[in-house]
């Protein structure tokens, strides 16, 4: 058995051993690491499920192909047992930031709400570029935030601030809106989650020990993987250092409608399916070429969509198993990809 | 024997005139002066335009109607695989050109009304997919993967 660099940890400390052994097990961990596994206590993590759901991209029109996707992933939530402890809604549930499309999102989210499932939401660029969140931020509140559940310290973040591209160009707030609705739009820029974000990131961990565990949620990767299509954020980079004095923190993404996996530092990042549609792998490298999708059937509009649903156990190891009603996930992952 | 070297002379002279006009002929027949930079300046211009006409159908809703587009699957032209065509498409169920794959597309994801083969639009979406995945080898039948199309730094992926 594969015995992990956190269970590694727990096992020396309580050999009283893990000033010795822990430096060198891994270059992540400094002396302060070191002094808190020495005094690391059994963990608190009481394990758990979540769900991870979003993209869901709805129109305005009715009874809309994108409308029978997500019904059928809210049916699925509803019906898991044990139940989610939360779903985790992750940008994207408008097309076109509408009033009429958010309040059709809302109105299916707040299924769960009814039968005693929290939610918890993201913005997407696609909820947010019409009237620049003010009915997403109505509707849901303040767009990043933070809590505990079970031992875990969750992080949710608004990454798809841009530098405006529309008033020189005198763009009407659709016009706006339509521009960033294209994953290739080459004139809306890079996204991020800017200063103020930061530094409230910063206030929120500051006297979180470094064995807490982390798992934060973002629209976009908190890596660099194609900035053309903004499978990025562009100050991640600050979002990781902020975030580095932690043993591990898993970074959840949405936004590439597909299964993609990663590591950087002392982050797993791994990406979300869309109950929307599919987006196409971009022309670059995956650093984990085996954690992908596999070949979508575009005349069936339930193959290469779904969501995700994540298991936390009391070493803070997690899973996420893709939930799909296609022949999409290859059997090596099918289980769930180790976080 | 002057008077058959004069014919001879004549003779061949007349051959050889016969042979270096039937060359200049055939020359002025099969050949042409190369196009002039201003000339290839001026029919690149022509695709270009296509290639534009086609970008912004790609990204329109008006050929469906379900309000999606093309690009909503296919970013940048991506897994249009323009240059594994014609190839048998088990959506089709034959063997199918890019065309015709465009309009099924058209027809069940988009749910819209497919476009005459031979139209200006067709020419203009098949002209966009095409110039995506220009540089790639030409690779008629595969469908062993799908293919991402030219790296984009900048720009809507043109000239």
């Amino acid at each position: 058995m594969k015995i992990t660099r956190r269970k590694f940890f727990r096992v020396s400390a309580g050999a009283g051993m893990a000033a010795l052994t822990a430096t060198a097990v891994s270059p992540f961990l400094g002396v302060v690491n070191v002094a808190e596994a020495r005094t690391s206590k059994k963990s608190k993590i009481v394990p758990f499920r979540f769900v991870v759901v979003g993209d869901t991209h709805l129109y305005e029109m009715p009874n809309h192909r994108f409308d029978k996707t997500f019904k059928r992933a809210i049916d699925d939530i509803l019906k898991m047992r044990p139940k989610p402890d939360f779903v985790l809604f992750i940008g994207d549930l408008a097309q076109f930031g509408k009033v009429k499309e958010l309040e059709k999102g809302k109105k299916f989210l707040d299924r769960l709400k009814r039968a005693g499932i929290k939610y918890r939401i993201i913005p997407g660029e696609h909820d947010w570029y019409l009237d620049m969140g003010k009915t997403w931020k109505e509707m849901f509140g303040r767009p990043y935030w933070s809590f505990d559940h079970k031992g875990v310290h969750f992080i949710g973040m608004n990454s798809i601030l841009v530098r405006d591209y529309w008033t020189a160009r005198n763009m009407s707030p659709w016009e706006r809106m339509l521009a960033i609705a294209e994953l290739e739009c080459h004139i809306c820029g890079l996204w991020g989650v800017r200063e103020k974000q930061l530094e409230w990131l910063k206030k929120d961990v500051k006297n979180l020990r470094p064995d807490t565990p982390i798992v934060i949620f973002t629209h976009s990767p908190l890596w660099d993987y194609y900035p053309r299509w903004n499978f990025q954020t562009e100050d991640a980079p600050q979002v990781r250092e902020i975030l580095s004095k932690f043993e591990k923190v898993i970074a959840i993404h949405g936004h590439v409608h597909q299964v993609v996996y990663n590591k950087t530092g002392n982050m797993v990042h791994i990406g979300n399916l869309a109950t929307a549609w599919p987006w196409p792998y971009p022309p670059v490298d995956l650093p984990y070429p085996k954690i992908r999708m596999m070949r979508v059937d575009p005349g069936d509009i339930f193959d290469g969509v779904g969501f995700a649903s994540t298991f936390i156990d009391d070493t803070f190891l997690g899973k996420m198993k893709y939930e799909t009603w296609a022949d999409l996930i290859p059997d090596e992952i099918k289980d769930g990809v180790p976080l | 024997m002057r008077g058959i070297k004069f014919l001879l002379a004549v003779g061949t002279g007349v051959f050889i005139g016969i042979g270096v006009s039937t060359l200049i002929s055939i020359k002025e027949a099969t050949a042409r002066k190369p196009f002039t930079k201003e000339d290839l300046k001026l029919m690149n211009e022509e695709l270009m335009a296509l290639v534009k006409k086609g970008d912004e159908l790609w990204h329109s809703p008006k050929l469906g109607k379900n309000g999606l587009t093309c690009a909503n699957c296919h970013p940048d032209g991506a897994n249009s695989n323009p240059h594994t065509f014609p190839k048998f498409q088990d959506n089709v169920g034959k063997v199918a050109t890019l065309r015709e794959m465009i309009n099924w597309c058209i027809k069940k994801p988009l749910e819209g009304k497919e476009l005459p083969e031979d139209s200006e639009e067709m020419k203009a979406l098949e002209a966009y997919a095409i110039y995506m995945y220009r540089g790639f080898p030409l690779r008629p039948g595969d469908n062993t993967r799908e293919y991402p199309p030219v790296k984009v730094k900048s720009g809507p992926g043109y000239p």
